[in-house]
């Protein structure tokens, strides 16, 4: 088990300019860096995570793409396994259907295909999320869409200081990560951020191991267990549970692959209860494979069924009113945690 | 000494007014001259907020609130 | 191929009408926005594509279509969606995300599906394609009437759909029209800095199609070209590709700051807003004067202020409705 280490450092970053400064900082060092991705370059992304990089590393380095989802993530395969180490931004999850190929058929498996013999060393970048009525095509998470296929790492950072170290991390990576953003914690401000996103992180370069979860907040009475944006729900009803003479502990997947079950199991041996929060789908979902991997190791530890909190299995609808009530949020935790009492 | 921290007057064009998105220091710390200290978003652009000297941060205007160009939204003490 | 004066007359109405439906939403969508601009807030929340400066290629192509024939638009719909006979107060409602919308609110301004009409739109560059070819087939198999038009942007013809779909289309012969708002920019990043290809249009001859080109967002120029395609397409000769050389006279999306802008384009396109142009042209062909222009204008406008009103006055469907109609 691992605990988020704030430094001494003062100065704050949001996650965009987290992850543009560890692409900057790995960038400087290592030549074989180079990003591609629509909207990455002038601009610095739709939502901020390539700012500043194509000032400094100019549009050799830093391309703007055409809208061909499937050649420049393709390409980047290629590059890959040729020797570079791409950077390539599919801008909205959601958009993963019109080149899914290059990314779960080759990105994910040419290394395995190729008995370790060719290394696929590319980072996937991409937001998730929805809350501000985006619609049913730009407001999904999709994680367990990625998590589910074998071959490729999945992060979910759900603060700066996490961003920028899962960032290095994945870019000196010999294998394909793909790096999931949620919107609501960028620090682009007309998407409203969630401020406990935007923490202390150091100027130096550091890295976030990949496949540790952090827990976020210790706790004896219930686990929440949840990754991005969820991590602050919980954060909020753990507080409003806490009031109540609650004291909740809530762990930061962090990383879906590779899962860190044990801090999971470790943190629900300790409370005995668990609840999960996901704003994918419900089903076939992270909430499903977590609940799995504590009771499938251990059946006795649980003192009450577990509980998810997580996406209705529709659409995303577009009417704020019916996506609000859609959505996760803190009260749903806190009345989830009733309900698993009254039961 | 005290210095003030100010939205430049010409940080952008027009004038409209902004908001503070994130303060990008904490509270009570040290910081240097150019350091980066605040962002302000207008319309949906952002724009950054240096720090005009060195000193010990003490916010004023905090995050989410509304300024104008030549709004002081912090003091410096050196 | 020439429009009658009724013809010019509707593309005028149309146009004036669409324009002034985007005008409105620019307003109202930055109710609640200001002075911080959070996309979430506000009546009209969520990401606007408006279509300002494109009208001429909507009322062009659709002044060929009737109700029977299938339109499939792009996530920047509202001009086609008007040029179609889309219900104005339907529409605008889905668009506040109101039970009386389209869809009760579930789709927004990104998808506004209307049967009646057989008009639908996608938020997924290079998706209107196959949809479109899907319903020429449809209407070829099943013997009826009636051909299918995708509207696509420049940026979509580097999709992958828009290649295999064309190949798909003259191989079979479809009934089919596929349409190419040229607006120069796909978001921040420049037509010539995505194909090394001058005109789409150009790529036609790859798959076996005519193409064809209309410069200078011409409203009777693309009534020309869009005739013709739509004629062929009807007499069973299979699909066309047009290219409009057209313009984006708002930003990407609402809030863009449009800093990838050129010094001075922007004003250059609205000197050349095609609104004005025609207005111009049809008083010099004598078939509006200034009363008659600002009757037409002002029945326009009326049409989207009672949809305005239409939608504000409306209630929003009980959130619960979310978990309806995911399967019928
Ligand atoms: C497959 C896919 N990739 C990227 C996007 C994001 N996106 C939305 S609009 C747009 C630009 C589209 O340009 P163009 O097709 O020329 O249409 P325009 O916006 O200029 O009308 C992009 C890249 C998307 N919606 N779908």
């Amino acid at each position: 088990m691992t605990t988020t280490s704030t430094t001494s450092s003062s100065r704050k970053l949001t996650i965009a300019r987290a992850m543009a400064e560890a692409t900057a900082h790995e960038m400087r060092k290592d030549p074989s860096v180079f990003v591609m991705g629509e909207d990455v370059g002038p601009l610095g992304g739709v939502f901020g995570n390539t700012r500043g990089l194509h000032d400094e590393f100019g549009s050799e380095r830093v391309r703007d793409t055409p809208i061909s989802e499937t050649a420049f993530i393709g390409a980047a395969v290629g590059a890959a396994s040729d020797g570079m180490r791409p950077i390539v931004e599919l801008m909205f999850v959601d958009f993963f259907g019109v080149c899914m190929d290059a990314i779960y058929n080759m990105m994910a498996k040419n290394t395995y295909f190729a008995g370790g013999n060719v290394k696929v060393p590319m980072v996937l970048m991409t937001s998730t999320g929805g809350g501000y009525s985006d619609g049913g095509q730009h407001s999904q998470c999709l994680y367990a869409t990625f998590a589910h296929l074998p071959g490729m790492k999945v992060v979910v950072p759900s603060n700066a200081y996490d961003a920028k170290g899962l960032m290095t991390a994945a870019i000196r990576d010999d294998n394909p990560v793909v790096f999931m953003y949620h919107k609501s914690l960028q620090g682009m401000g007309w998407l409203g951020t969630e401020k406990g996103a935007t923490v202390a992180t150091p100027e130096e370069s550091y890295t976030v191991e990949i496949g540790k979860a952090a827990v976020a907040r210790q706790g004896r009475d219930l686990t929440l267990v949840s990754l991005g944006a969820g991590v602050h729900h919980c954060l909020r009803a753990a507080k409003t549970l806490g009031e109540e003479g609650v004291d909740v502990e809530v762990v930061d997947l962090r990383s879906l692959v590779p899962l860190d079950r044990e801090t999971v199991r470790a943190s629900v041996a300790k409370t005995g209860r668990l609840i999960v929060v996901d704003e994918d789908y419900h089903s076939y979902g992270v909430s499903g494979e977590i609940i799995a991997s504590v009771v499938e190791h251990d059946t006795t530890c649980l003192k009450a069924a577990p509980r998810r909190v997580a996406y209705p299995d529709i659409p995303i609808p577009f009417a704020p009113t019916m996506e609000q009530w859609a959505l996760p949020n803190a009260d749903k935790i806190v009345d989830a945690f009733h309900q698993m009492m009254s039961n | 000494m005290s210095t003030a921290i100010t939205v430049p007057e010409d940080l952008w064009e027009g004038d409209n007014e902004g908001v503070i998105t994130a303060w990008l220091v904490e509270e009570g710390s040290q910081v240097n001259q150019g350091d980066l200290v605040a962002e302000v978003m207008v319309e949906k652009a952002q724009y950054e907020i240096e720090a005009p000297a060195a000193g010990t941060l003490t916010i004023t205007k905090q995050e989410d609130e509304v300024v104008a160009k030549g709004t002081t939204i912090a003091s410096l003490d050196a | 191929m020439q429009p009658t004066n009724d013809q010019r007359l509707w593309m005028y109405r149309q146009m004036v009408t669409s324009r002034h439906l985007e005008e409105r939403i620019e307003t109202l969508y930055m109710e609640g926005k200001t002075p911080v601009f959070n996309m979430a807030k506000g009546p009209i929340p969520g990401e606007m594509h408006l279509s300002n400066g494109q009208e001429p290629c909507a009322v062009g192509v659709c002044a060929h279509l009737n109700a029977d024939d299938v339109v499939v638009a792009t996530h920047r719909p509202h001009h086609i969606a008007v040029a179609k006979g889309v219900d104005l107060n339907a529409m605008v409602a889905e668009i506040f995300g109101k039970a009386t919308g389209l869809s009760g609110g579930r789709g927004g301004h990104m998808h506004l599906f209307d049967a009646a009409v057989n008009f639908s739109c996608s938020g997924i560059i290079g998706e209107s394609l196959g949809p479109a070819a899907g319903a020429a087939l449809s209407r070829k198999m099943q013997g009826k009437p009636g051909v299918a038009v995708a509207f696509l942007g420049e940026g979509a013809a580097n999709q992958g759909a828009f290649h295999e779909v064309l190949n798909l289309a003259a191989v079979w012969q479809l009934p089919v029209v596929f349409i190419i708002e040229d607006n120069a920019w796909g978001i921040s990043v420049a037509k010539q800095a995505s194909t090394a290809v001058l005109r789409n249009d150009m790529r036609a001859e790859a798959y076996g199609m005519p193409g064809t080109h209309v410069a200078d967002n011409d409203v009777e120029g693309v009534f020309a070209a869009a005739g013709e395609a739509i004629a062929r397409a009807r007499d069973g000769q299979g699909p066309t590709l047009i290219e409009i050389e057209t313009s984006r006279l708002a930003g990407h999306f609402m809030g863009d700051s449009e800093d990838y802008r050129p010094e001075g384009e922007k004003a250059g396109l609205k000197g050349r807003d095609p609104i004005p142009r025609y207005r111009a042209a049809l008083l010099e062909a004598g078939l509006i004067d200034a009363a008659s222009d600002a009757d037409l204008v002002d029945k326009a406008h009326e049409r989207v202020e009672a949809a305005i009103r239409f939608a504000q006055d409306s209630d929003f469907l009980p959130p619960e409705a979310a978990l309806e109609t995911v399967f019928v």
